[in-house]
């Protein structure tokens, strides 16, 4: 009879939701026209490239632009053109963030050959290079099954899906997301894994994201409980 | 004190600052500033180091003592900062550091984490002893005077990290440089939630009506606050739809052009019983919270800023804020988003007839005002900040740090 204290404990396989919050850190560089812009995105440091391009999305809210370049490009600059190009790299379909300089050097230099110099911005609208301190945390949240994470997921600050939906992308080797990770790995849904890992980061919000991650697990769900007649 | 903020201030705030308590618990915190009353830091000290305590820190915080030819030259230094041309002559700078020199002999600097808080008392860094110290600078130095930067730059070096309210105060200090955002606290009087009788005593003593809309700027009468713009606006926005224009501030007492302010400000509005201007006593906090509450639309059509949080008070209450583009505001207006950001009168007085002929966004943007402040503003946000300062600070270098 196997004695109870040499039970072989069982690896713990539930979620645990986490969180980041992020401290800002300024880097001592300022853009005030296009060259200045373009010399700095060359040579700041990728932590920084990561926090005007990835982190953007932490933001919660849908503005005209998806990063805070093409931002500064179309609010400010008034390089509406610019503006587009930028906005349209999506960084999570890039390799790396060395590649994703490289591409918005290339939206720059183009815009410089084809377009008019839109000159300096006034004083006090000068592109501000920044950078961020990533604090990592557990919420105090596990779920042991898909019915549990799906109550979980109601729960969570927006910081924790950005974490395990966004930020995951930079941690995880298949870059991809935590949620469809575990609902694989853990749960064998590949299916339900396959329709989490397809919803776009770069088409929503958080808020949106937690949405269709909902919507999801909720049909998975449904379709468990369901009892079909014999 | 701390289960208070539980179901007002973010869920995972509230975990990462039991977390980051445990972490930090038997540590000890200093907090050194020039004034335990009056004036923005010692308001936010005020509110924040309680609440450092309660979480189980050892946290002091000392004042310094100054004459008032110290304080002379410290107002000049404060000035500077901002960018108004000051003559600070080599003797100022040295009575600036004696000062600060005595006040190191009668405090215990003693700390692992020791905040200095703005430049009266900067030069305690030469004073320093064991643990990690912090320059926070409040002010806004945007566009700081050369010759101030020269004189507190011996000072700079000493410190292991400096602290700005916004990236564009931030300068090329040689040191590391973090951003912390200024908060709003939603348990003061001046944010808490207020009975409905507390409302209407409010409307009554000041002859609020509550069947038009109500259009409110709470400042001071400062030229940079734009009131006759506001006025304007309101008269741009009359012609349309009925309301109400409520002017509410004290006179800005530092300010000699104060008073004049006042009186063009009176003569603008003439003869119009629909503009109220306010002139509320300092620490009219009650007061201006039922106002912010009364409003349909807060305006804070500034033409230079701090920070203002005003904007975001107002923005806690639920009501979408139209704002001048200009110092702290963007950071809380999201435009389109939470309220608008405008450039003109003529951009102001759009907005507002915006929201009176749309309820439903006026609504619908009130809501993501409230949550975007939630989200960013509040005070546990800002503790939140200063403990992942020291957390940085410990592990240099590190760019992402797990707590377990």
């Amino acid at each position: 009879m196997a004695e109870k204290g040499l039970r072989k404990k069982e690896p713990d396989k539930s979620f645990e939701f986490r969180q980041c919050v992020k401290l800002m850190r300024a880097v001592p560089l300022k853009a005030r026209d296009l060259g200045q812009l373009r010399e700095h995105i060359a040579r700041v440091s990728e932590n920084s490239i990561y926090h005007h391009m990835y982190e953007y999305f932490l933001k919660g809210h849908r503005l005209e632009y998806t990063n805070d370049f093409a931002q500064w490009a179309g609010e400010n600059l008034e390089a509406r053109a610019l503006a587009e190009s930028l906005s349209s790299i999506d960084p999570y379909a890039v390799g790396s963030v060395q590649e994703l300089r490289a591409q918005l050097l290339r939206a720059i230099d183009y815009y410089r050959e084809h377009f008019p110099d839109p000159g300096q911005v006034p004083p006090g609208e000068e592109f501000h290079f920044n950078e961020t301190v990533t604090v990592v945390f557990p919420v105090g949240l596990k779920a042991r099954n898909l019915a549990e994470f799906l109550i979980a997921l109601r729960h969570v600050d927006a910081g924790a899906i950005y974490y395990h939906f966004y930020e995951a992308r930079r941690r995880l080797k298949e870059r991809t997301d935590d949620f469809s990770q575990w609902v694989k790995d853990v749960l064998g849904k590949e299916a339900l894994a396959q329709a989490i890992r397809s919803i776009d980061p770069f088409m929503h919000t958080i808020e949106g994201i937690r949405e269709h991650v909902l919507e999801l697990v909720d049909a998975e769900l449904r379709k468990e409980m369901e009892v079909l007649p014999p | 004190m701390i289960e208070r903020y539980a179901g007002v201030a973010p869920k995972g705030d509230l975990q990462l600052l039991g977390l980051l308590s445990r972490h930090f618990r038997g540590r000890s915190f200093l907090h050194v500033n020039s004034t335990r009353a009056g004036g923005g830091v010692a308001e936010i000290l005020a509110r924040m180091v309680p609440i450092m305590r309660d979480l189980g820190l050892k946290v002091r915080w000392e004042v310094i003592e100054g004459d008032v030819r110290f304080f002379e030259i410290t107002k000049r230094i404060h000035n500077a900062i901002q960018g108004s041309p000051q003559e600070l002559t080599p003797e100022m700078w040295a009575y600036h550091l004696e000062v600060n020199r005595r006040n190191a002999q009668k405090i215990d600097l003693e700390a692992d984490f020791v905040f200095i808080h703005d430049p009266q008392p900067v030069p305690l860094g030469k004073f320093r002893k064991g643990g990690r110290w912090v320059w926070r600078c409040h002010v806004d130095a945007s566009a700081p005077q050369e010759a101030v930067c020269e004189g507190l730059r011996p000072y700079f070096g000493l410190y292991d990290a400096a602290v700005f309210s916004v990236p564009k105060f931030a300068r090329a200090m040689g040191v590391p440089e973090y951003i912390v955002l200024p908060s709003i606290d939603p348990l003061s009087e001046k944010n808490r939630q207020l009975s409905p009788q507390e409302l209407q005593q409010v409307a009554q003593r000041f002859q609020i009506p509550q069947d038009r809309p109500v259009i409110l700027q709470v400042s001071r009468f400062d030229r940079f606050k734009d009131p006759l713009g506001v006025i304007e606006a309101y008269r741009m926005v009359k012609k349309y739809n009925d309301c109400v224009l409520v002017l509410a501030g004290s006179p800005a007492t530092d300010d000699p052009e104060g008073e004049a302010v006042l009186r063009e400000v009176e003569e603008h509005a003439g003869q119009d019983e629909d503009i109220k201007i306010l002139l509320l006593p300092p620490f009219s906090d009650l007061e201006i919270n039922a106002l912010q509450r009364l409003a349909t639309v807060v305006l804070q059509k500034s033409l230079k800023e701090g920070f203002g949080l005003t904007v975001a008070e107002a923005m806690w209450k639920g009501k979408p804020v139209i704002g001048g583009a200009v110092g702290g505001i963007p950071h809380q207006i999201v435009h389109g988003v939470n309220g608008f950001l405008v450039h003109t009168v003529e951009g102001a007085a759009f907005r507002i007839r915006q929201f009176l002929n749309d309820p439903q966004m006026l609504q619908q943007m009130g809501q993501r005002a409230r949550e975007h402040v939630r989200a960013n503003f509040l005070i546990t946000r800002q503790v939140r900040d200063y403990l992942c300062l020291c957390l940085a600070l410990e592990n240099e270098g590190k760019t992402i740090i797990e707590i377990l």
